[in-house]
């Protein structure tokens, strides 16, 4: 578990708070306070009774001094709903050095996890899928959280392939409240559709945020000489010339990012690029930096 | 052209291996994966042709390292004319510089016909003077300069050693090993009898090698010799020593010669023999009377023959005062003193003399100055003495034990305290007496005392062996003879007695000679022998005396072993007659007298058909006395093994250099 918690990742991004852009539901106590009321024992104002309200809310005591009657309000203390959804087909085993993309993925999700849960309080939960959604821990705040959370990272092996649309219809009808999105793929798969499953959940007044994480490799590919290339999720072997993995694979890898960021962002979604050869608590950093400054 | 080993060629069918390898997995490359082939496209035409172009020049060598792999091992030769290989020759002189070369002008003679032979060949003709005696001796190196050649044969001085043309033959058939070219052999000799090995075989010469034969005599000629002298390296007594000489004539009439024996350069003794014709005839001398310390004797006879370096024999003699023994025996036992005197003074070159002391008489004796103790079938000692002959023990000195039936009665060893276990009388048995069974030669008590049949043992004791050497046993497998160390001395223990009650040992012949190499092995005597024969060995140490500079001086005075062979040398080679004088290891001085070997005397030639048969030409029945060279028209294999593996290694470190290129670029790929 400890290697989720990096302490170099974790002590990187403490200095920086994890602010929601978006109140979900509720107040947040803390940094996460939220414009809107709920119902706990801090006391917050006196409303005028009107017609429909709960009659359980209603002060008694003032009513039996004055004859009127009030309604007591409290502050919040609801937290920010985190939910990542992470990827786990079996393009996502590749690598080119150390760090798989998969390993990459759950440090990542590991590391909001911790910041989330540990030191904001925030409502966390996991939705691990492929072609069909492989696990689901559901957002909350209760002790030991964290360690399901981890522990659901954990067993999260890469398998079988891609496909955003089964999962995340399954996820919307989860889905209950507001809050914060996280998907963590390589998408590979056409941009177009890529928003177009995912934009609806931002239709729903979630803050959705895309890690789209990928090898070095993937993003410039270097053969040798020609060379056969088994696809890790079809097994589809093709023999492929240098000269083209230098070229026009470079190309197309290129506007395959620049398509999905800026159909992401059109559509409301935060859109970031993490390669695994550079360093985690910097690419956490640059995406909670420009989260504060949103916000 | 053909090969050596031609069932390796077999191993070319390896070449299927890199074809296979090529040609039938053309298509196979190791796939790799890949996250997603989504913006991949087949791009297959391009990479198959460039793949199979660079293959082509690593196939082509791996296919020229198999084939010259199993060409290396069939082993390719050529038939090339000897003489057409280099188109020159090699004239190689060997000139006899043995002892009966001394006769006459025989060296001389050699030496000018030599020369002869060196002047007849051509400016750029290669030579190589060789000195033959027992091992031949390389003058100079292979060269074309005859005035290094000339000087070499005119530098040889008469030797001393015994010519062998066996090593002649070896040393020709090695350097036609190394040198292949054809090689013409000059034997200048007098061609004598005797320097002929055991077997013909040993002077056969290579095929590329001719022999041409230049005798210096053609007949035996008469000759007289000392042959032999038997006479002690030591002498005690010198009324007890005695010069045995034996004077031998080859191919000579009957005559008396006059023999007379000098000891340091004047004469004590002369007689007359008469030497039967083409015999032998034995002088004895009955003293001889020398001075103390190392002396020079020769005999020497006057033959008026061809060769007077062999009228004479050198030996050297040591004269010492005897040493003492003290003989511990009990007042009863007078037969043990008796047989052990009496073995003592018939060893001919003993120097000990034994005090007979009974056991009573023991208390105020010293034993460290006498050469070593004997205690026989002692019962008991005096405890002072007993004390005083363990510190003896400890200290170095050496005690011979024999523990008879006395000894058993008090039923422990003196000095080692040994208990003993057992005894037996072997009279009771059906035999009456049991024989000694096992006996180690190497034992220096036994090193001439190892015919025991026939000794009857009737008594023996038995003692824990477990901390003792044992050198000889009884057909029971009862040790009988044992040694033991303790502190810097040792005990030898017998486990019968010395007196003719226990065995009948002392009286049978091998006696003496125990009772000498005992006294002289627990005295630290070594035996010496004061002549011997050019060309042996002489050994300068033992393994205890590594690291320990020894000196010798030659019969010229000189010093012929460097500093560090001083030091290091095992052994040295006697190579001129006459004295050398030697600083031993162990401290010691001694003088040894080194005589050529007698059958250089022996001046008999090889008969022609021999000769003939040699050269390789037995129609010939004379010796060939031209000095013409002839050259051997025959055909050679020439192999052509190193070039094939030259060229093996220059493929291969090719093949390495485009295989590593391949490697380099495929650590490069995903």
């Amino acid at each position: 578990m400890q290697r989720y918690l990096d302490p170099s990742v974790l002590a990187g991004i403490s200095g920086l708070d994890l602010v929601a852009k978006t109140v979900v539901d509720g107040f947040v106590a803390g940094l996460h306070r939220s414009p809107d009321f709920g119902f706990s024992q801090e006391f917050a104002e006196y409303r005028a009774y009107s017609p429909g309200d709960d009659l359980r809310h209603v002060d008694w005591n003032v009513f039996a001094r004055t004859e009127r009657a009030f309604l007591k309000r409290y502050r919040g203390e609801t937290n920010t709903l985190l939910t990542v959804l992470l990827d786990a087909s079996n393009s996502m085993s590749y690598t080119s050095h150390s760090t798989t993309k998969m390993d990459y993925a759950r440090y990542i999700a590991g590391a909001i996890f911790y910041l989330a849960n540990v030191m904001q309080r925030d409502a966390a939960g996991l939705l691990v899928f492929d072609d069909e959604v492989r696990a689901y821990i559901r957002p909350s705040t209760r002790q030991g959280q964290l360690h399901r959370l981890l522990s659901g990272l954990e067993n999260a092996e890469p398998h079988a392939r891609t496909d955003f649309a089964k999962p995340l219809v399954h996820f919307q009808n989860f889905l209950r409240k507001r809050g914060l999105v996280v998907v963590i793929s390589d998408f590979y798969e056409s941009p177009e559709v890529i928003v177009r499953t995912i934009e609806p959940l931002h239709f729903h007044g979630n803050e959705v945020v895309l890690f789209h994480v990928l090898d070095p490799k993937e993003v410039r590919p270097n053969l040798g000489e020609p060379a056969i290339l088994v696809d890790l999720e079809t097994q589809e072997r093709m023999e492929v010339s240098p000269e083209y993995a230098q070229n026009e694979y470079r190309q197309k890898m290129d506007a395959h990012i620049a398509d999905l960021r800026d159909r992401a962002r059109r559509s409301g979604l935060d859109y970031f690029l993490l390669v695994t050869d550079k360093p985690l608590d910097a690419a956490l950093r640059e995406y909670l930096t420009i989260r504060q400054g949103r916000f | 052209m053909g090969f050596i080993s031609p069932w390796f060629l077999a191993g070319a069918l390896a070449v299927g291996l890199p074809i296979y390898l090529h040609l039938l997995q053309r298509h196979m490359t190791t796939p790799h994966s890949f996250s997603s082939l989504m913006f991949f496209e087949r791009r297959t035409q391009s990479s198959i042709k460039h793949r199979r172009l660079r293959y082509l020049a690593l196939f082509s060598l791996r296919l020229a390292l198999l084939l010259l792999l199993a060409l290396a091992f069939a082993n390719p030769f050529i038939n090339r004319s000897a003489a057409s290989m280099t188109g020159e020759k090699l004239l190689l002189v060997v000139i006899d510089d043995s002892f009966s070369m001394r006769a006459g002008t025989r060296l001389a003679d050699a030496k000018r016909e030599a020369l002869s032979v060196l002047a007849s060949k051509g400016a750029a003709e290669r030579a190589q003077v060789v000195a033959l005696g027992s091992s031949p001796r390389l003058l100079t190196q292979i060269t074309p300069d005859a005035a290094e050649l000339r000087a070499a044969v005119n530098s040889l001085q008469p030797g001393d050693s015994h010519a062998n043309f066996g090593e002649m033959g070896r040393l020709v058939r090695s350097i036609a090993d190394s040198v292949r070219t054809p090689i013409d052999v000059h034997l200048i000799s007098d061609m004598q009898r005797s320097g002929m090995p055991a077997s013909f075989s040993e002077m056969a010469l290579p095929s590329n090698a001719t022999l041409t034969l230049h005798p210096v005599v053609t007949e035996a000629v008469p000759n007289w010799t000392v042959e032999s002298v038997n006479a002690p390296g030591e002498v005690g007594d010198p009324k007890k020593a005695q010069v045995q000489a034996v004077v031998a004539g080859y191919h000579t009439p009957a005559a008396m010669r006059m023999v007379s024996l000098a000891v340091n350069g004047k004469t004590v003794d002369t007689k007359s023999v008469a030497v039967p014709a083409g015999g032998r005839a034995t002088v004895n001398f009955a003293s001889l009377d020398v001075p103390y310390g190392l002396s020079r004797c020769e005999v020497r006879i006057d033959s008026a023959d061809v060769l007077p370096a062999d009228d004479v024999s050198l030996f050297a003699v040591e004269r010492s005062d005897p040493q003492k023994v003290l003989f511990v025996h009990e007042p009863d036992d007078e037969r043990s003193p008796l047989y052990f005197r009496a073995a003592l003074g018939a060893a001919a070159e003993t120097a000990f003399t034994p005090d007979s002391v009974t056991t009573d008489r023991t208390a105020n004796i010293d034993p460290t100055k006498y050469a070593f103790v004997v205690l026989s079938d002692v019962v008991s000692l005096p405890n002072s003495f007993e004390d005083d002959l363990r510190k003896y023990v400890q200290g170095g000195g050496n005690v011979l034990i024999a523990a008879g039936t006395s000894t058993a009665r008090r039923g422990r060893i003196p000095v080692t305290g040994d208990a003993i276990l057992e005894t037996r009388n072997y009279s009771s048995d059906p035999a009456g007496f049991l024989n000694v069974g096992d006996v180690d030669a190497s034992y220096p008590s036994l090193e001439k005392a190892d015919r025991w049949s026939g000794v009857r043992f009737f008594f023996a004791v038995r003692v824990n062996p477990d901390n003792y050497r044992v050198a000889a046993k009884l057909t029971d497998q009862m040790p009988l003879l044992l040694e033991k160390q303790i502190g810097e001395g040792r005990v030898i223990l017998l486990a019968s007695g010395l007196d003719n009650l226990t065995n009948d040992f002392p009286l049978h012949p091998v006696f003496v000679p125990f009772v000498e190499q005992t006294a002289r092995y627990l005295s630290g005597i070594q035996s010496r022998s004061g002549a011997s024969l050019v060309d042996s060995f002489l050994q300068l140490r033992n393994a205890k005396e590594q690291a320990v500079s020894v000196e010798v001086i030659d019969p010229d005075g000189k010093r012929p072993l460097s500093l560090k062979d001083a030091t290091s040398a095992q052994s040295f080679q006697l190579t001129q007659a006459g004295f050398y004088e030697l600083h031993l290891a162990n401290g010691r001085h001694d003088l040894i007298g080194v005589n050529p070997d007698r059958r250089e005397s022996d001046l008999d030639v090889i008969p022609s058909d021999t000769l003939a048969l040699w050269r390789g030409n037995p129609a010939a029945g004379q010796p060939q006395a031209s000095t013409e060279v002839q050259t051997q028209v025959t055909t050679q294999p020439y192999s052509l093994w190193w070039y094939v593996v030259l060229a093996l290694l220059a493929v291969a470190l090719a093949e390495s250099l485009i295989a590593s290129q391949y490697l380099g670029t495929r650590r490069e790929e995903l």
